[in-house]
């Protein structure tokens, strides 16, 4: 921009342009550089989620729950307390599949038993109601092959399994929620 | 295992090895064989997870949460996935690579209701730097809440949306 307002100068003091068509000039220049930046930072996001951290889901029996997606997912359960249980991705010090940044831990699933709809403390703002929901979520496995992994789902005594397109299977856990597997082939780039 | 039970067969007959050797040593092979494959069939057991593939967001406006959840987490619409009704927004390593999306759909909110429910998802954020992440959610108009490390939205259906630092949210550091 500098360089531009020094070469416009030379040209009005040279007689080049008249002092109007300077004015004009970089005004029109000013104003369009401002707006580009306006436009940038409008487009760059300020924050950028890295991954999924956890996903928290409550049902009737954490302890139950927990147990399904061990045996299913073979997951460690950690951090055991009264109403809740953590299965991470992993083993400590592991590090996010294809995540190279040290500060990304693996994802975990946290299993919960509580009241969802709890009154909100003295000073607290009542929650919003909730118009959306997470109806399914869909783990990436290592080697995913879908006729072996639905042999391997019956013979773990897993229920309702069911097609869910080229790349995946669909079950139900023991609280009637949908959980789909799938591979690295099913993305968002193949995925509806 | 059949080559080296001939062997000691063989040993056996050519009185290398007496009865009480013989049977002995192929009492061991056979505790040692179903050792390996209980150990082979218990490793084989279940699927070995790589992370979140995705999660399926049903709301009155697609749109609206595409926009969010864009704007805010800096999620990116992959293209040629929008249809009008729904759209991949993906996030963390690439596509086919280990990267997750979220599959926004505008779907009715009658659903049959299950016994259980995944009432937030929280997002990590690298480099975490508090104040600038605050100041992110507050411009984009967003009430803020939560803790040091771990602040919390809602986004525009009143879905809970939780963002933190490994520090902070962490399954080993419980």
């Amino acid at each position: 921009m500098e360089g531009f307002v020094a070469h416009k100068l030379a040209e009005y003091e040279q007689g080049k342009i008249s002092r109007r068509r300077l004015i004009e000039t970089l005004t029109l220049a000013a104003t369009a550089a401002h707006a580009a930046d306006r436009a940038a930072a409008a487009e760059q996001p300020a924050l950028k989620a890295a991954l999924v951290n956890h996903i928290s889901y409550t049902c009737p029996n954490f302890r139950q729950a927990a147990d399904w997606y061990s045996k299913v997912f073979n997951l460690d359960q950690i951090g055991a307390r009264d109403r809740d249980v953590a299965l991470p991705f992993g083993k400590k010090g592991e590090q996010p599949y294809n995540v190279a940044a040290r500060d990304v831990p693996l994802t975990h699933l946290i299993f919960r038993t509580r009241d969802l709809n709890p009154a909100p403390a003295p000073g607290e703002a009542p929650r919003p109601k909730v118009q959306a929901v997470v109806d399914h979520v869909a783990y990436t496995v290592a080697d995913f092959d879908r006729e072996k992994a639905k042999a391997e789902l019956k013979s773990l005594g897993v229920e309702n399994v069911r097609e869910g397109g080229l790349y995946s299977l669909h079950m139900t856990d023991p609280f009637g929620y949908d959980v789909q597997i799938s591979g690295l082939a099913n993305n968002a780039l193949t995925d509806g | 295992m059949e080559r080296f039970i001939a062997g000691l067969v063989k040993d056996f007959e050519s009185g290398k090895l007496d009865r009480r050797e013989f049977c002995q040593t192929v009492a061991l092979a056979a505790v040692v064989y179903g050792a390996g494959e209980a150990a082979n069939a218990q490793a084989a057991r279940g699927f070995k997870m790589i992370g979140i593939n995705h999660i399926s967001y049903s709301c009155p406006d697609y749109a609206k949460a595409r926009d969010f959840y864009a704007s805010v987490l800096g999620m990116e619409s992959t293209p040629g996935k929008d249809n009008g009704k729904r759209a991949n927004l993906m996030f963390g390593p690439e596509p086919g690579k280990g990267g997750s999306f979220i599959v926004a759909r505008t779907a009715p909110a009658d659903a049959k209701p299950s016994r259980a429910v995944v009432d937030h998802v929280c997002y990590t954020i690298a480099n975490w730097d508090e104040q600038r992440v605050r100041s992110a959610l507050k411009a984009k108009g967003l009430e803020v809440g939560g803790r040091d490390g771990s602040l919390h939205v809602f986004d525009p259906f009143g879905y809970y949306v939780q963002i933190a630092s490994a520090e902070a949210e962490n399954a080993f550091r419980r």
